[in-house]
Parts: C-alpha cells; structure tokens; sequence
C-alpha cells in the first residue's frame, strides 16, 4: 500500500530551511477520529434480575461486593479483556480481539449478575462473562493495585546502610538452590528487595555458576563472554583484571541494558586484601534528595558519557551510553546508578556551566560512597558466590599481593533483572498453589 | 618559554602565553577555565577540573586500557592551574598539586564544550541520528544489501548497520537457505541476544504453542517482547520457506514517524500514549521452563530530552491487570485506538514480501510490524528464523568499524 505523493523524507530535503508551518501544512491530513459512545433515546439498557448488586452508570459497570461497596469497571475495559474463546486464548493467556476492528463506541445492550458471575450483552452483540474473583483481583481502587504491584510485578525495594547489614545478609546452601525451589524462591526474594545474598557451600568447579543461573533462567552475556574469570591478567584491557585496588564502581555503565545480577564465584582468595565493598545506592540517594537537594538534582539529571574501549579475544568494541550517575523512572523513583572512574569518557557533552557544578556533586557523592556509615565490607571465601543487584549497588575491591602462592580467583556472570522476576513470579504461583 | 602564573586563587588578572603559531591560552579565575585562543580568534574553554580529571599522563590514564586510573577518594576539586605552555600544539599545565599534564590542541578542540562540536561527536560517534519515513517514503528508505557481501566485506557490514540505525529497517538479501546463516550474519555483529524463546527462534506453524507468533493467522501490528525491560533491539527474520499463496506479507511501521505525528496533532493523545503506565506481558512455557514477564511501560516511551525513545504495542501481551486510576482508562482506550488508527493507515504503513535468501531486519525499539494471514498447508508453508541483536552491540560495532574505515 503506498501513499500517493511526495514522501516526508524528499519534502524536507527540498525545503532544508522551510519553516515548521510549511512543514506542518504538509501533514495535515493525518488526523484521526475514534468513536465514542453517546447516550440517546433510542439507547436501551435492560436490568434483567439482581438489579441491585449490578448497574451501569458514566460508561462503566459497578458490581457490588461483600462489602456492599460497589466496584466499577469501564465498558472499554471489560469488552478489551471479555474471556470468550473469540477475544481470549487461555492455553497463550493472550487477547485475541483484533483490535484493528475494536468499536470504541461499543456499550453494554444488557447486563445481570448471577452469584459470582456478571454477564453483559454487549451494543455488538457479543457476550462476556466474568467472575467476581476475576474481577475483585484487577479493581481499579490503590490498595487492590498496590498489592498486585508490590506482590506480583515487582517486590518493593528496602534500602540499607552499614548499620543494619548484617541483619540484612541472608546466606542460603547452593545445594538447597539447587534442589529446593522455596530456597530459589528466598534467594532471589533477598536480591530483589535487599539488593545482595551470598551462597555457601559452591564446589570447586568452574561450571556451578552456570548451573545456578539454569534454575533461573539464563546467563546475560556481554561483551566480556557469559562467564568471565577475574584473576591477575597482566595484558588486559580492563583494570577488574589487574591486582590494583578497584575504586567503588557499577559494572558496565556504559550499556543501555546494564547487567542486573552480578555474581561472583570465589575459587581462590588471597590471604591479605581482596575485600568486596559495597554501598546501597538506593539508601544513599534517598539521603542526598533529603540532606543535599541539589546536588541530588545535578547527579540525577545531568548526563555522564560512560565508555569501554578495548578488544576482548582479538574482537575489538566501543561501547558508550549517556547517562546521569543516578538514574530515576518515570515515577521519579530511584532506578539505577551509574558509577565509574575508569569507564567514564573524556568527552562530557554537556553545556560548559554544567560542569563545574558536577565534577564538585561528583565528590560528594564518591564521598558518601565510601563513608564508612554507607558502606561495607566482607571478603569472600572459597565456595561462596556473593551475589548483588548491580543496577542499584556499587562495589569496589581492596588491592591484594598477587603472587605464586597467594592468589585470587573469581569467576564472575551475570543475570538480567527480567529473567530473575519472571522467575520469582512463577516461582510464587507454584509454591503458593502447592 | 614557560610564563608562571602568580597564582594563589584570588588573582583577577589573568596570565597568558602566546607561541610563534599564535595560539593563546590564559587561565581564567572567574570561571574557572583555560581559554585557548586560535589564530582565527576563537576561543575555546575548558573547566580546569575536568582537564585536571582527564590528564593523560601515565598516573592518570592508561592508554592500553584507555582509562583513567585517577583514584577519585584522593582527587582534590579545589585543584587550580598554577603555570601554562603552548609549543608544538601542546598545551602544558602545571597543577597545584604538583601535577604536570599535557594536551594536544587536537585532542582538546575534539573535546570542546561548544554545541556544534558535542553535536557532531554525538551524530558522528555517539548515535548515529534516526531519520523518520512514511509510506511514500519507503521506496527510497528500504536498502538491499547482499549477504555474502555482508558476511566478507567490513564496509559493507558497516553500511548495513548504518541503514539499520539510521532508518530502522534494511533487507539482506541472497541468504544460502540453510538455518545457520543468521548466526553467521550476527556473529559479524557479535553475538546473538537471548530470550526465554532462545537464541534462533522458528517462525512457522506450531499448533500447540502458548505464542500467537507460531500460528498462521494474521498477526497484528506489534513489537516483540514489549513485556522485557531490555527489549530486544534489532529483530532479524530469514525467511527461509515462503507462502506461495496468498499472504504472509510483512507490515510495518514506523512509530518514530507516528509519534512525531500524534505529537503535532493530537497531542493529548500523545501525552495520554507517553505517560499512562501500560502492563505487558508474556505468560506459558517454552522448552520445559515456565515463564511470566511483566513490564509497565507507555505505548510511547520518550528519553530524558523528551525524544522518541522506544514503542509498546501489543493486543495479546498486553495483560488484562491495568493499575493506574480508574478516570485514566476510557481516554486511555481512546488514544489506543487512535493510534491503533495511525498504525494501520496506509500513509504510513508499508506491506511487502520477503522471498527465500532474504534476511528482514528492523529496530524493534522503533517500527512496530505485522503480517498478513496465510493458508498453511503441506504443500503452502512458510518458515523463518528468527533471532535478535542488541543496540548496546550493534553500536559498538558501527564506532569499531568506523574507526576501522577512517569514517571517525
């Protein structure tokens, strides 16, 4: 199907320099119209039985409940997601209805409860019934969405500083996580609201990892492979390689899809030094928006340029992402924290009076990460696997003497955050039922 | 010759140094730059803290490496420029902290805090700028490239991946019809993005799967996965087997160019579409494992500078559960439906067919993309494969190649 006429591209290379309402008379005819519904005479509704406990008023259905209180449900709604063979596909738990053909203007002709049923005829002649239950879990009042939210797409954070980490450390047995989905469940339950867990009692083989990231779905990988061994590399291209101390950092900030789940094998440990820190950012930021507003508001709007160069087996890349150091979602919460010395570009293209401003919330910033109030330390011994939500924590490494006969050995893989919640999702439905 | 600035933070005069090729620097302690003056007159300004943090000396960078090693618990803010020296296209400084860095003039005017300049690193370096298309412009958008050309030549794999970037969709055509070629073609790029349906995924009929995909009915227009956070970016469909009947065309969009529509023309739609938290989901299993994803999200997603960012659409993955208030969700279904309008009419949409050896590739982050129905039969099938890129990858790979090509 092609459009008769000049197309947009050719139009606005011929008028390079055209105004915008030149511009804009060419497009006039893309405007669009969707029905709506309109009460008229001739609109009939009919009440068949129970009239009290079901009655539409302002385009929506109200169904009352134990309570008495009535629930109301838009006709838009209810007709989008009628559970008919024809709209939906249980085996795909998928709408069906083509929505190319949906009528916006599409009201209920007729309407009546039975028990826990509500049935509606609806102005195109098609039927829909839903359950009560059905109905009560999807109510549009806050307390029944927060609880979907907070229970089912995603657990609520709870932020944390040095004081009361030790009661947040959970340690679970590989083995259990392994053989028990309860332990899965508990483990990743830790991650997602604490941010870190460590596991104990991991053989001495390079595979477990891999085995532990098939029970919950798949490996993330980068550029770096799926697993990637951190041990002394004296000609590498990245400083995680070397003996060096590692300033407080996020891996891969230079990744639009950073890596959600970091975990960290320990095969070997170093007798002195080698000792992971970590801050919760999610704490810390909470703390700069409430002490330090402005320099919340520098960190958290203005751009970072973060890079990696190098090659990694022989295959050569340039990854770069634009970022703020903190990161909010479109809710104005916390979503991610960006920070790095080493993978932070020369190249800041931002305007020139910003930069002062930020290189000094910068500061602050590196200065609450390693506040001794912020952030802890604890070193890993063979056979645990630290594990941390690399989308809101930072880490560093004390230096360590790497020699012949005190080496360190981690072998490090990563997780995405939509693989580890699909998990837990079902992992709840399955222990909840059984 | 090395001028000494006499500097102790209050001076209000400042220094400057001018070398036989005319170029001047002189700090300046209002601002807190080093201003380098060209022959032509124009000067540039450069933070002292961000030179001082971006010194290129051995301590401070690695060059192997290309970092910065600056261990940033010790970095003193209150760093100030206590002397200046052009020569030879290098700027010296010698910091109050005893520090000494050079700079070479080229290095600096790259990274100058001009509009212009960042503008042009960024089109140039950073991502390369999407061009939007309609349906009348799709003729001249679609670019064929040949698969053995891609497979052995750099710059054509560059250009490819440029076509990608820039307009969201490119055909790869004269694909040998065998199921690894498409791994072949991403391992150029570098490496596959996997999902919970896999790496390769087929594309035919499957009567007993949980994924409308799999089946032979139209498909209406959607993007894949709106449901994952970290959508897949680049959707690469062989096509392997085709109909020879009747249907199974490809339908696409470009919702880069509907978005800038709905923006000038309905923009409470635009604004409804932008900002009302949607629910995507994907719910069933898939090789043994059981799966339920869930994202929300708007149908348009806008970046941090209100830019076109990312398109959800999707009837069967968008989940039946809907928490935003209840005064939200009839102009909700209003602006869908304009929308879905907009995604179907023909001044944007485009139809065609792939034919066995072609590899479709378009940006899932932008077009949204159907297919007509199809009769499958013993003797009518239709198979592709399918897999994904990431955008993070296939960036990274235009700046290595492009460095490679001299094109940067």
């Amino acid at each position: 199907m092609r459009a008769a006429g000049v197309g947009i591209i050719q139009i606005v290379q011929q008028l390079k320099l055209a105004p915008t309402r030149v511009k804009r008379a060419l497009l006039t005819s893309q405007v669009y119209q969707t029905k709506s519904f309109s009460a008229t005479p001739q609109c009939y509704i009919s009440k068949i039985q129970n009239e009290e406990k079901v009655f539409s008023e302002n385009e929506m259905i109200h169904v009352v409940n134990e309570n008495g209180n009535y629930m109301k449900y838009p006709w838009l709604w209810l007709r989008d997601n009628c559970q008919c063979k024809t709209c939906f596909n249980p085996q795909m738990q998928s709408r069906t209805i083509d929505w190319k053909y949906f009528d916006t203007s599409v009201h209920p002709k007729s309407y009546s409860r039975s028990n826990d049923l509500v049935n509606i005829t609806w102005s195109d002649e098609h039927e829909s019934q839903y359950s009560l239950k059905w109905l009560q879990e999807r109510e549009f009042v806050p307390a029944t969405q927060k609880k979907w939210l907070t229970q089912v797409y995603r657990l609520t954070q709870v932020p944390w500083n040095a004081a009361n980490f030790s009661q947040v450390l959970k340690r679970f047995q590989y083995c259990n996580l392994i053989e028990s989905d309860e332990k899965l469940l508990q483990w990743l339950e830790s991650l997602a609201v604490f941010g870190i867990a460590i596991i104990e009692g991991t053989p001495s083989r390079e595979d477990q990892l891999q085995k532990l990231a098939n029970r919950v779905g798949f490996i993330k990988q980068t550029h770096y492979g799926e697993e990637f061994v951190v041990r002394n590399k004296p000609d590498t291209t990245n400083l995680a390689y070397l003996a060096v101390p590692l300033q407080m950092h996020t891996d891969m900030p230079y990744y639009d899809y950073k890596p959600g789940v970091n975990m960290l094998h320990c095969m070997e440990q170093t007798t002195e030094g080698g000792e992971n820190q970590f801050v919760d950012c999610l704490y810390l930021s909470q703390l700069l928006k409430e002490t330090q507003p402005d320099i919340y508001k520098t960190l958290s709007t203005v751009p970072v340029d973060w890079s990696d160069i190098g090659e990694e087996k022989k295959d050569a890349f340039h990854t770069l992402y634009r970022a703020p150091v903190i990161c909010e979602d479109k809710l104005g919460q916390f979503a991610r924290v960006n920070y790095n010395q080493w993978q932070r570009d020369s190249h800041f293209n931002v305007p020139l009076e910003d930069v002062i401003s930020w290189y000094k919330a910068n500061a602050i910033f590196t200065k609450a990460l390693y506040d001794q109030k912020n952030m802890v330390q604890l070193k890993t011994r063979p056979g645990e696997i630290v594990t941390f939500d690399n989308i809101r924590l930072v880490h560093g490494r004390s230096g360590y003497s790497d020699s012949a006969n005190n080496e360190r050995y981690i072998i490090g893989s990563y997780l995405d955050w939509d693989i580890v919640h699909s998990r837990i999702r079902i992992l709840k439905k399955e222990i909840t039922r059984s | 010759m090395l001028v000494k600035c006499l500097h102790n933070g209050n001076i209000s005069q400042p220094h400057s140094h001018k070398n036989n090729n005319d170029i001047k620097a002189k700090v300046s302690t209002i601002d807190e730059v080093i201003q380098v003056q060209s022959a032509d007159g124009n000067v540039l300004k450069y933070p002292w803290i961000w030179l001082r943090d971006n010194c290129q000396c051995s301590s401070c960078f690695n060059p192997k490496l290309q970092s910065r090693t600056i261990d940033w618990r010790t970095f003193d803010i209150s760093v100030n420029p206590k002397s200046l020296h052009i020569n030879n296209n290098i700027l010296s400084i010698e910091w109050s902290d005893g520090h000494c860095s050079e700079f070479t003039l080229k290095w600096l005017h790259e990274r100058s805090f001009t509009k212009d300049n960042q503008e042009k690193w960024l089109n140039d370096v950073y991502r390369l700028p999407k061009i939007p298309w309609s349906a009348a412009d799709f003729p001249s958008v679609l670019k064929k490239f040949d698969y053995s050309d891609v497979i052995q030549s750099d710059k054509c794999l560059y250009e490819w991946l440029k076509a990608l970037a820039e307009y969201g969709v490119a055909i790869v055509e004269n694909t040998p019809i065998q199921e690894d070629q498409l791994r072949k073609l991403a391992n150029r790029v570098s490496f596959i993005k996997r999902t919970h349906y896999g790496e390769e995924f087929e594309v035919r009929n499957k009567p007993d799967t949980t994924n409308v995909a799999y089946l032979s009915t139209p498909l209406q227009m959607h993007a894949d996965l709106p449901y994952y956070e970290y959508k897949p970016g680049v959707n690469l469909l062989h096509c392997l087997v085709q109909t020879t009947g009747e249907g199974g065309d490809n339908l696409l969009t470009d919702c880069l160019h509907v978005s800038k529509i709905l923006k000038e023309f309905h923009p409470e739609v635009y604004k409804i579409l932008s900002t009302t938290l949607v629910e995507w989901s994907d719910i069933g299993e898939e090789r043994g494992m059981k799966f339920f994803s869930l994202y929300r999200s708007p149908a348009i997603c806008e970046d941090r500078w209100g830019q076109f960012a990312r398109v959800n659409y999707s009837q069967q993955q968008r989940y039946s559960h809907f928490s935003i208030p209840l005064e939200d969700v009839i102009p909700w279904y209003k602006a869908h439906a304009t929308f879905t309008q907009a995604l179907y009419d023909p001044k944007n949409m485009v139809q065609f067919k792939t034919k066995p050896g072609d590899i479709l590739s378009f940006d899932n982050i932008r077009l949204a993309h159907g297919r007509t129905g199809y009769t499958d039969t013993k003797s009518n099938e239709r198979h592709l494969i399918g897999a994904y890129l990431d955008w993070d990858i296939v960036y990274s790979r235009i700046r290595t190649l492009k460095r490679q090509l001299n094109l940067i």
